[in-house]
C-alpha cells in the first residue's frame, strides 16, 4: 500500500558535509578494461530496478496466465488440431503461448529502456556509466533473464493448462526441445526488445511499432513477399523456431521453411542489429 | 577545479552556449546565473556528458567528465529533480544507484539520513512533493562522496527550513573543500552564500568574478528628503551626479552619503532625511542579463 509521505523536519537533517570531501584524491583516466570491469555492477543495478517494481511480478504472472488460458482454452474449446483434425495433445499445445509470450517479451524489452527515457532516469545512469554499451548491455542481459522466466511459465502455465483441460500427453519425445525453443524464444524477444527500445527511445511509439509490426506489416508482407524472402522476416523466424505452422503457411513456405536452429539465428541476428544500432544511436545522442 | 573552455552548443540555427569558458574554483560556492535560456542547463548537462558540446570542453583537474574511471566520485550532479521512477521506494531508488556505480550499499541509509528521509525511505517516490524529491536526488547526488556538487536549481521546491539547510550544507560542504556550483533563479539567496558568480545571458559569458566585485558594480543610490530638492537637483548635476526627483525629495545615483551631504552643506540647503543603500545583487544581474533576456515581461 502506498502510504502519504512523510513530512520532513529540519530537525532531521543534517550537515552534508557528514559526507566528508577530499579535494587531493587522485582521479584516474578510464579505460576499456574499466568499462567492462563496470558491468557487474550495471547489471547489479538493473536486477535491483528490475525487481523493485511490482510491474515486474505481474507480467511473469500474465505470461503464466496467457499460457494457462489459452491451452485450457484450446484443448476444452477448440478441441482438434484444425490442420489434420486430430485431438489436440498436451506436447502439441503445451510450448505455443510462448509466441504471445515473446511478443509480450518484446514489449518489456522496449519498456525497460524508454521507460528510463520516460522517467528521465536514463541521465543519472549515464553520467555514473559514461560507457553507453555497458548500460546497453546490461538492460539486454537483465531484459533476457526476464524474458526467460517468462517463458518458463508460460510453458508451466502450458503445462498445466493443457492437462486440466483432459488432453492426452500425446508424443513426448521433442517436449524437452519445444520447451527449450519457447523459451529462448522469450529470452532473445526480449533482448530484442531493447535494442528496439534504444533506438525509438518513446515507449508508445516503441510499443506499437512492435505490435503493428508483429501482428501486422509482417503478415502482410509474408502474404506478398517470396517465400525465400518471407522466411527471413523476424517474426516468421519466431514462429519457425517454435517449429510451429500458421494457417496461412502454404506447402512452398511449409517446404522451404528453415531449421529451428537457422530459425534462432535469424531471429538472435536481428536482435544483436537492433542492440548494435541502439549502441551507437545511444553514443552519438545527447541524453535528455 | 572545473574547467570550462570555450564551450558552445547550437541547435539549429539557434545559439543556446557561445564560447563559454570560466573557471569553478574548489573550496568556494560558484553560483550560476542567468535569464531563462540563458544556457545555464544546457552547459551543465554538457558538463557531465549528456550533451555533447559542438566545440569546447570540461575537465575536471584536468580530466574530461567521461573519461573519468568514478565520476559519480568526483561529480554529484542533480539536473532535474523530477528524474525518479515514481513506482521506486525512495531506497531502492538510491540503491540501484549505489549498484550502478559500485558504491557501499551501507551509503544508502546514510545520505537518506543526511538528507533528512529517514522516515520517507520505503514510500514510493511517485508519492514525494518536489522537495522531497530535491531532497532524495540530492541524496543520490551524495552517494559517491564527490569532491563537486553540481546542482541546477536546488531549492525548487523546498520550504524556508529547507531552503535555509540547503545553504548551510552547501557553505560547510565548500568549506571543507568540496566544489559547489549551483544555478539558482533565487538570486537573493545565492548573494546570501554564494563566494563567486558566474553570469551568463544568451549563451555569453557576462561576468565571472566574486560575488563582492559583482555587488561593487551595483554602485549605490542616496535617497534625500529635502524642501528645496529642485536646487539641490540643479547643484548635484553640476557635479555630474545622476538625480531623480520624488516626491518630497530626490533619488541621487552612484554616489555616497557624504557627497551629497557636503554640496549641500555647502549650499547651505536644508536636508530633513538622506539615507544611502546599496543596489540588491538581483538588480545588478537584472541589468547585467537585462538586453540579454530571452524571455521577459512585456
Amino acid at each position: 500500500m502506498n502510504t502519504a509521505p512523510t513530512t520532513t523536519s529540519p530537525a532531521h537533517l543534517t550537515s552534508l558535509t557528514d559526507a566528508g570531501v577530499s579535494g587531493s584524491t587522485r582521479h584516474p583516466v578510464r579505460t576499456g578494461r574499466d568499462d567492462v570491469r563496470s558491468l557487474p555492477a550495471a547489471l547489479r543495478s538493473e536486477w535491483l530496478k528490475t525487481w523493485t517494481l511490482r510491474s515486474t511480478p505481474t507480467i511473469l504472472g500474465l505470461s503464466f496466465a496467457i499460457g494457462l488460458t489459452l491451452t485450457a482454452v484450446m484443448a476444452i474449446v477448440v478441441e482438434n488440431d484444425p490442420f489434420d483434425d486430430r485431438p489436440f495433445t498436451v506436447a502439441e499445445l503445451f510450448f505455443v503461448s510462448t509466441f504471445l509470450s515473446g511478443i509480450l517479451a518484446v514489449v518489456i524489452g522496449v519498456l525497460s529502456f524508454t521507460s528510463e527515457v520516460q522517467h528521465g532516469t536514463l541521465a543519472g545512469v549515464v553520467t555514473a556509466r559514461p560507457a553507453r554499451w555497458v548500460v546497453v548491455m546490461a538492460k539486454a542481459a537483465n531484459a533476457a533473464v526476464v524474458g526467460f522466466g517468462m517463458g518458463a511459465l508460460a510453458i508451466a502455465g502450458g503445462l498445466i493448462g493443457s492437462l486440466s483441460g483432459g488432453l492426452e500427453m500425446g508424443d513426448t519425445s521433442g517436449m524437452v526441445v519445444d520447451a527449450v525453443s519457447g523459451i529462448v524464444l522469450t529470452t532473445v524477444a526480449a533482448a530484442l526488445g531493447v535494442g528496439v527500445g534504444v533506438v525509438i527511445r518513446h515507449s508508445s511509439a516503441a510499443v506499437a511499432s512492435v505490435l503493428v509490426w508483429a501482428l501486422v506489416v509482417e503478415n502482410l508482407l509474408r502474404s506478398m513477399a517470396p517465400t525465400q524472402v518471407a522466411r527471413l522476416l523476424p517474426f516468421s523466424a519466431a514462429n519457425g523456431l517454435l517449429g510451429t505452422r500458421q494457417a496461412t503457411d502454404t506447402a512452398e513456405m511449409i517446404a522451404s521453411a528453415f531449421s529451428r536452429a537457422q530459425n534462432a539465428a535469424i531471429f538472435g541476428g536481428y536482435t544483436l542489429i537492433a542492440l548494435v544500432i541502439g549502441t551507437v544511436l545511444l553514443s552519438r545522442r545527447d541524453v535528455a | 577545479m572545473i574547467t570550462v573552455s570555450s564551450l558552445t552548443k547550437n541547435y539549429g540555427d539557434r545559439v543556446a552556449v557561445d564560447h563559454l569558458s570560466f573557471d569553478v574554483a574548489a573550496g568556494r560556492v560558484t553560483g550560476f546565473v542567468g535569464p531563462n535560456g540563458a544556457g545555464k542547463s544546457t552547459t551543465m548537462r554538457m558538463m557531465v556528458g549528456l550533451t555533447r558540446p559542438d566545440t569546447g570542453e570540461v575537465r575536471y583537474h584536468g580530466i574530461a567528465y567521461d573519461q573519468l574511471q568514478h565520476p559519480t566520485r568526483m561529480v554529484g550532479s542533480v539536473l532535474d529533480a523530477r528524474s525518479m521512477h515514481p513506482g521506486r521506494t525512495a531506497r531502492n531508488h538510491l540503491r540501484s544507484v549505489a549498484a550502478l556505480a559500485a558504491i557501499d550499499p551501507k551509503r544508502v541509509d546514510a545520505v537518506l539520513h543526511q538528507v533528512g528521509l529517514d522516515t520517507a525511505a520505503d514510500q514510493r517516490v511517485g508519492g514525494f512533493s518536489l522537495g522531497m524529491r530535491q531532497r532524495l536526488a540530492l541524496a543520490g547526488a551524495l552517494l559517491a562522496e564527490p569532491e563537486v556538487l553540481l546542482l541546477d536549481e536546488p531549492a525548487n521546491g523546498l520550504d524556508p527550513d529547507g531552503i535555509r539547510w540547503l545553504r548551510t550544507s552547501l557553505t560547510d560542504f565548500a568549506a571543507r573543500g568540496g566544489t559547489v556550483f549551483v544555478s539558482s533563479h533565487f538570486i537573493g539567496e545565492l548573494a546570501m552564500f554564494a563566494d563567486d558568480l558566474v553570469v551568463v545571458g544568451g549563451g555569453r559569458l557576462l561576468a565571472d568574478e566574486p560575488v563582492t566585485a559583482t555587488l561593487a558594480r551595483g554602485g549605490s543610490t542616496v535617497n534625500v528628503r529635502t524642501p528645496v530638492a529642485g536646487e539641490l537637483a540643479r547643484l548635484l548635476e553640476r557635479h555630474e551626479i545622476a538625480v531623480e526627483l520624488t516626491a518630497g525629495g530626490l533619488v541621487a545615483h552612484d554616489s555616497t552619503t557624504e557627497a551629497v551631504s557636503t554640496i549641500a552643506f555647502e549650499h547651505r540647503i536644508q536636508i530633513l532625511e538622506i539615507v544611502e543603500a546599496a543596489r540588491s545583487l538581483e538588480e545588478i544581474l537584472l541589468e547585467m542579463t537585462g538586453e540579454s533576456a530571452e524571455f521577459a515581461a512585456a
